[in-house]
C-alpha cells in the first residue's frame, strides 16, 4: 500500500463523505435485493443514492459529545425539580390533563418512531440516508425516555399517569395516535419517511411542540419545558431530514411525484387529525393560555405551510387534498373535541371540565364567528345540568372513524349544525368515517384499514363483552381517581392542599 | 386501489358481526342535536323490535337534550345510510333492514334549544 | 408571590408506574427500568406490515428463539440513552486525547514503514466490516422484540458506526484518502478479505434477529475483536514499536470488553430459558463461528504469518469457553 508522507487536509464536507458514504460497498456475494429487500416494492425509483445530500454532517464522536452535554443539563434540571417539589409551581392541577394525554399518546409515539427509524435505517440502500435515519432512531428513544423521566415525578403525586403503558394499547383515545404510528410502520420505508419524517416532523411538529412547550412555560411546568427545550436541536435535525427526503424522492424520478403526492395527501390528513387534540389543550386545558389554536394555526399552519407548498410546487406537488377542509375546521375543532372529552370523561384517564364564564369570554373573543353562535349554548346547558346535580355523562359511547379512529365529533365542513356522516360498504361490511379525506384514505388501501382495532366496538367483544367495570380494570383506569370532572377530583384537592401548606409554611418561616 | 405490498395483502376485519355474541352494532344520530358529541354506538340484538331500540337505549341516551321530551315520534323523519327511510316500529331491526354497523339518523322539526339557528330545519 | 416549596412534605400517591410495579413491586423504579420495560406496543397492533403481511408489526415469531418474557434479556450495563451517551462522550474525550497525542508528537512519522503498512492493510478494510455490523445491529433493534433487548442493539449499532469512523480516521492519519481507497479495493477484491466480506454480506441477508445477534455479535465480533485488537495490535504491533497504533484503537478494546458483558448476558438468559433455545443457539453458534474463524484466518495471516492458524485456534477455544460459560455448548 502506498503511503504518502504528508496527508492532505480534508474539508469538513469531504471528510464527512469519507466517514460515511465511503463505508458502503456494492455487494457481490448477495444481490442488492437480498440485502435491501424492502427498497423497491413501493414503486419509488432511485437512480443514484449518491445524490442524497446529507442534511447534517454529524459523526458519532460529535454526536456523543453534543448529546451528552444536553443530557447532563436535562437531568440536573429535572432532579432539582423533583427535589424542590417543582410540581407545585404549576398554575393549577387542570394543567396536568395535557401532560397525561401527552404521556399516554405521544411518548409511545416517540418510541414507535425510534423503532421505525431503526428499520428504515437498515432498509434504505444508501449510507447517507441510513446514517441520518439511525441517528434519528437513537434520538427518538431519547425523547421517549426524557419524557417518561420528566413526568415520572408527576406520577408520584397525581393520578392519570400511572397506567400509561396499559393505556397505550387499550384505552380508546390513544388508538388515534397508536394507529397513526402503526400505519406508518406497516408502510414501506419511503412512505414511512413521508409519514413521520416529512408530514409529522416537518409539516406538523411545530404545531405540537411550540404550543406545548410555551404552554408549559406559561403554566410553570419546568420539567416539560426542559425536555422540550432539550429536544429542540434534535427536532431541527429531524425536520431537515424529512425535507431532504421528500426532495430527494421528487428529484430522482418524475414517476415518483404522483406516489409522493398521494402519501402527502394521506399523511397530512392523518397528522392533522392526531394533532387536532392540541387545539383542545391550547383553547381549554391550559389554565394560563398562550395563544388560541386559531392563532397558532395562522403562524405554524398557514404561514409555514404556505411557504413549503410554494417551495414544492416546482416539483409538481400541490397542497395536500385536505388543506382547505382543515382550514374550515380550525374555528370549530377545539370546541368539538372538548365537548366530547367532557361528556365521556368517565372513560378518560385525565380530567375535563366546563370552562368558566371568564374562559368562555376569552373563547368568544378568539373565535368571534363561531363560539357564541354555536358552542356557548351547549356549555351553558352543561353547566346548568352540573349545577342541578345531574352532570351530563354520555353513556352512548361514540362512533369512531375507521381511519383516524377519532370519535366523529366533526360537523360538515360547511354546516356546523350537522354531524359529518360518511360511510361505505366494502366486502359486505359497513365502515364509517369522520370526513371525505379519511374515507378516501380507506378507499385507497381498504385491505389495510379493515384491520383497524377500534376500541369502542371492541368493548362489546371478547374478553370484555360490554362489561364497563372490567374494561376499566383492563385499561388501568381507577374510577373516581383518574377520570371524570376536574371539579371535586383528588388531583384538585391535593394540589390545593399542598399549595396552601407550602404558602403557610413559607409565611411561618418568614415570621420567625 | 389495492394495497401496495410485497406479498398478497388481505386484511381481516376486526368488527365482523360474528364477534358480537349474537348482537350487532347500530349507530344512531339525531340531526342538528350536537349536545351529543358524536353519533351513538349501541350494541343490541337484531331480533329486538325497532320500538324497543327507540324506547330503550335511544330514549335513555337523548334525555339530556332539552328538546328530547317534546319529540313527537310519529312525526320524526328517518334516514338509513343517509337516505330517507321509513321504519316499522313493531318489526325487528333485521326485518327493518338494519344490519350490523348500519347508521340510522332522525330529524325533528320545531324549536332547537341548543342550536337555535337550526330550528325548523330538517 | 414567591413561595418556598421545599418546606412541604408530601406523601406520594404512587411509588411508580403500574407496569413497573407489576414487574418489580410497588416501589420507586430506576431510570433504566422506566426507560426500558414495556415501552413497545404489545397488543392490538392495528395493521399487518405491507413489507411482509405474514408478520405482525412486532413479532416474536420471526426468530426461532422463544422467550416467555422478552424483557428478561436485560442489559447488565443498564444503559438508557443518558448513561449511554454520557459514557461514550467520556470515552470519546479519551480517544480524542489519544489521537491528538499521536498527532502532536509526530508519532506516525516515527512508525516503522512496514508497521504502518501492516496497520493500514489490517485496519482500513475493517471499517467496512464495522459498517456491516452497524446495519446488522440496526436490524436487530428494528425487528427484535422487547425494549431491553432491542435498545442496546441500537446503541451497539451507533458504536459500530463510531468504530467505522475511528478506523477511517486512522486510515486518514496513517495514510491519506488514498489509504481509504486502497482499503476499499482490498475489501472488494483482495483474496485476503473476500471470505470476511462474504460472511458480512451473508449475515446481512439473515432476517432472524436473534440468529443475526449470534452471527454478528457473538461469533464474528467475538473472534474479530480479540484477534485484531488484542493479538495483533496490542500484542504484535506494540511489541514491534507500534504502540501508537494501539493508542488509536484503545476505544475498540475497551468497548469490546464492556459490550461483551451485554452480549454474554443476553446469550445466557436466552439459553437458560429452554433446552430448545440452547439447541438452536448451539447450532447457530457452531455454524457461524466456524465460518467466522475461516473468514478471519487470512486476515490474521496477513499480519502474523504462519502463526495465524494457532492463534485463531486459540481464540476459537477462548470463544467456546466464553459461550460455554453462558450456557451454550457449540
Ligand atoms: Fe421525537
Ligand atoms: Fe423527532
Ligand atoms: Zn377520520
Amino acid at each position: 500500500m502506498d503511503v504518502k508522507a504528508v496527508p492532505k487536509k480534508l474539508g469538513l464536507k469531504e471528510k464527512y463523505r469519507h466517514l460515511t458514504r465511503g463505508l458502503g460497498w456494492e455487494p457481490s456475494y448477495q444481490t442488492r435485493e437480498a440485502l435491501f429487500p424492502y427498497a423497491g416494492y413501493e414503486g419509488i425509483r432511485i437512480h443514484d443514492w449518491d445524490r442524497w445530500e446529507d442534511p447534517f454532517r454529524l459523526t458519532m464522536d460529535a454526536y456523543w459529545k453534543y448529546q451528552a452535554e444536553k443530557e447532563r443539563k436535562f437531568y440536573a434540571v429535572i432532579d432539582a425539580h423533583a427535589q424542590n417539589n417543582g410540581h407545585l409551581n404549576i398554575t393549577d392541577a387542570r394543567y396536568l390533563s395535557a401532560l397525561k394525554i401527552f404521556l399516554q399518546a405521544i411518548s409511545p409515539g416517540e418510541y414507535a418512531a425510534h423503532r421505525g427509524f431503526a428499520r428504515v435505517g437498515r432498509e434504505f440502500p444508501g449510507v447517507g440516508t441510513q446514517v441520518a435515519c439511525q441517528m434519528q432512531a437513537i434520538d427518538e428513544i431519547r425523547h421517549a425516555q426524557t419524557q417518561i423521566h420528566a413526568l415520572s415525578n408527576y406520577n408520584r403525586y397525581y393520578h392519570g399517569f400511572h397506567a400509561f403503558a396499559d393505556a397505550r394499547d387499550r384505552i380508546w383515545y390513544t388508538s388515534v395516535a397508536r394507529s397513526f404510528f402503526d400505519d406508518a410502520m406497516s408502510a414501506g420505508p419511503f412512505e414511512f419517511m413521508i409519514a413521520i419524517g416529512f408530514s409529522f416532523e416537518y409539516v406538523l411538529t411545530n404545531l405540537l411542540f411550540v404550543p406545548f412547550m410555551s404552554g408549559a412555560a406559561y403554566n410553570g411546568d419546568m420539567a416539560t419545558v426542559t425536555f422540550g427545550f432539550s429536544a429542540q436541536s434534535d427536532e431541527a435535525r429531524h425536520m431537515t431530514l424529512g425535507l431532504e427526503c421528500i426532495k430527494f424522492m421528487l428529484e430522482q424520478d418524475p414517476a415518483n411525484v404522483p406516489i409522493v403526492q398521494r402519501w402527502f395527501d394521506k399523511w397530512f390528513w392523518r397528522g392533522f387529525r392526531v394533532l387536532g387534540l392540541v387545539s383542545t389543550m391550547m383553547d381549554y386545558m391550559l389554565p394560563k393560555r398562550v395563544m388560541s389554536w386559531r392563532e397558532a394555526w395562522e403562524i405554524y399552519g398557514v404561514e409555514n405551510g404556505g411557504a413549503l407548498f410554494a417551495d414544492l410546487a416546482r416539483y409538481g406537488i400541490r397542497p395536500p387534498a385536505g388543506w382547505e377542509d382543515a382550514g374550515k375546521a380550525i374555528d370549530h375543532m377545539s370546541h368539538q373535541f372538548m365537548l366530547g372529552l367532557y361528556q365521556w370523561s368517565f372513560g378518560t384517564s385525565f380530567h375535563s371540565w366546563i370552562p368558566s364564564e371568564e374562559e368562555m369570554d376569552w373563547l368568544a373573543e378568539k373565535y368571534p364567528t363561531t363560539f357564541e353562535r354555536w358552542y356557548r349554548p351547549r356549555w351553558d346547558h352543561l353547566r346548568k345540568l352540573a349545577a342541578a346535580g345531574t352532570p351530563f355523562k354520555n353513556f352512548g359511547l361514540a362512533k369512531l372513524c375507521q381511519c383516524c379512529q377519532l370519535p366523529v365529533v366533526f360537523t360538515e365542513p360547511d354546516d356546523p349544525t350537522l354531524s359529518c356522516h360518511r360511510e361505505l360498504e366494502y366486502k359486505q361490511e359497513k365502515y364509517h368515517f369522520c370526513s371525505d379525506h379519511c374515507l378516501r384514505i380507506f378507499e385507497d388501501e381498504a385491505e389495510k384499514y379493515v384491520q383497524a382495532w377500534l376500541p369502542m366496538p371492541q368493548l362489546f367483544q371478547a374478553p370484555l363483552n360490554g362489561d364497563v367495570g372490567a374494561w376499566m380494570a383492563w385499561v388501568g383506569l381507577k374510577d373516581g381517581l383518574d377520570n371524570g370532572d376536574f371539579a371535586g377530583s383528588p388531583d384538585q384537592r391535593n394540589f390545593e392542599q399542598w399549595r396552601r401548606n407550602a404558602t403557610r409554611n413559607h409565611r411561618e418561616g418568614e415570621a420567625q | 386501489m389495492s394495497v401496495t405490498a410485497r406479498k398478497p395483502y388481505i386484511g381481516v376485519p376486526r368488527d365482523s358481526v360474528a364477534n358480537f355474541n349474537g348482537r350487532q352494532i347500530v349507530y344512531v344520530s339525531w340531526d342538528h342535536h350536537l349536545l351529543f358529541a358524536s353519533p351513538f354506538l349501541i350494541c343490541i340484538e337484531p331480533q329486538a323490535s325497532f320500538r324497543e331500540l327507540l324506547q330503550g337505549p335511544i330514549a335513555a341516551l337523548i334525555q339530556a337534550d332539552p328538546d328530547a321530551a317534546a319529540i313527537d315520534w310519529s312525526m320524526v323523519e328517518w334516514l338509513k345510510s343517509n337516505r330517507p327511510w321509513t321504519p316499522d316500529p313493531a318489526r325487528s331491526l333485521s326485518d327493518n333492514g338494519i344490519g350490523h354497523k348500519d347508521q340510522i339518523r332522525f330529524r325533528t322539526r320545531g324549536h332547537n334549544s341548543l342550536l337555535p339557528e337550526a330550528s325548523g330545519t330538517s | 408571590m414567591q413561595i418556598d416549596l421545599r418546606t412541604v412534605t408530601i406523601e406520594p400517591v404512587h411509588q411508580t408506574f403500574d407496569h413497573l410495579a407489576r414487574r418489580f413491586g410497588d416501589k420507586p423504579a430506576s431510570r433504566y427500568q422506566e426507560g426500558s420495560y414495556d415501552l413497545q406496543a404489545a397488543e392490538n397492533l392495528h395493521y399487518r406490515p405491507t413489507w411482509d403481511p405474514d408478520q405482525a408489526l412486532y413479532d416474536t415469531g420471526i426468530t426461532r428463539i422463544v422467550m416467555a418474557d422478552w424483557h428478561a434479556l436485560k442489559d447488565p450495563r443498564q444503559f438508557y440513552y443518558n448513561t449511554y451517551t454520557v459514557t461514550r462522550a467520556r470515552q470519546q474525550d479519551a480517544t480524542e486525547a489519544n489521537f491528538s497525542f499521536v498527532e502532536s508528537r509526530g508519532l506516525v512519522a516515527l512508525l516503522p514503514p512496514q508497521l504502518r503498512t501492516l496497520a493500514l492493510d489490517l485496519l482500513v478494510p475493517l471499517r467496512h466490516a464495522a459498517w456491516g455490523a452497524n446495519q446488522n445491529n440496526a436490524f436487530m433493534c428494528g425487528y427484535g422484540y422487547g425494549v431491553t433487548f432491542t435498545q442496546p442493539c441500537m446503541y451497539h449499532a451507533m458504536d459500530l458506526l463510531g468504530i467505522a469512523q475511528y478506523l477511517s480516521r486512522i486510515g486518514l492519519l496513517l495514510g491519506d484518502t488514498a489509504a481509504l481507497d486502497a482499503g476499499k479495493r482490498a475489501w472488494m477484491a483482495s483474496p485476503v478479505w473476500q471470505p470476511l466480506r462474504r460472511y458480512v454480506e451473508d449475515s446481512m441477508a439473515v432476517r432472524d434477529p436473534f440468529e443475526l445477534f449470534v452471527a454478528q455479535n457473538v461469533a464474528l465480533d467475538g473472534l474479530l475483536y480479540p484477534l485484531v485488537y488484542q493479538r495483533i495490535v496490542d500484542d504484535e504491533l506494540a511489541s514491534r514499536g507500534g504502540s501508537a497504533v494501539a493508542m488509536l484503537t484503545q476505544f475498540m478494546s475497551d468497548w469490546y470488553e464492556e459490550s461483551s458483558r451485554w452480549v454474554d448476558a443476553v446469550l445466557k438468559v436466552a439459553a437458560a430459558e429452554s433446552g430448545r433455545n440452547r439447541e438452536v443457539l448451539a447450532q447457530w453458534l457452531d455454524a457461524w463461528t466456524r465460518r467466522a474463524a475461516a473468514a478471519l484466518l487470512p486476515v490474521v495471516a496477513q499480519a502474523l504469518g504462519p502463526a495465524a492458524d494457532e492463534i485463531v485456534a486459540e481464540q476459537l477455544a477462548a470463544l467456546a469457553a466464553r459461550t460455554a460459560k453462558a450456557g451454550v455448548a457449540a
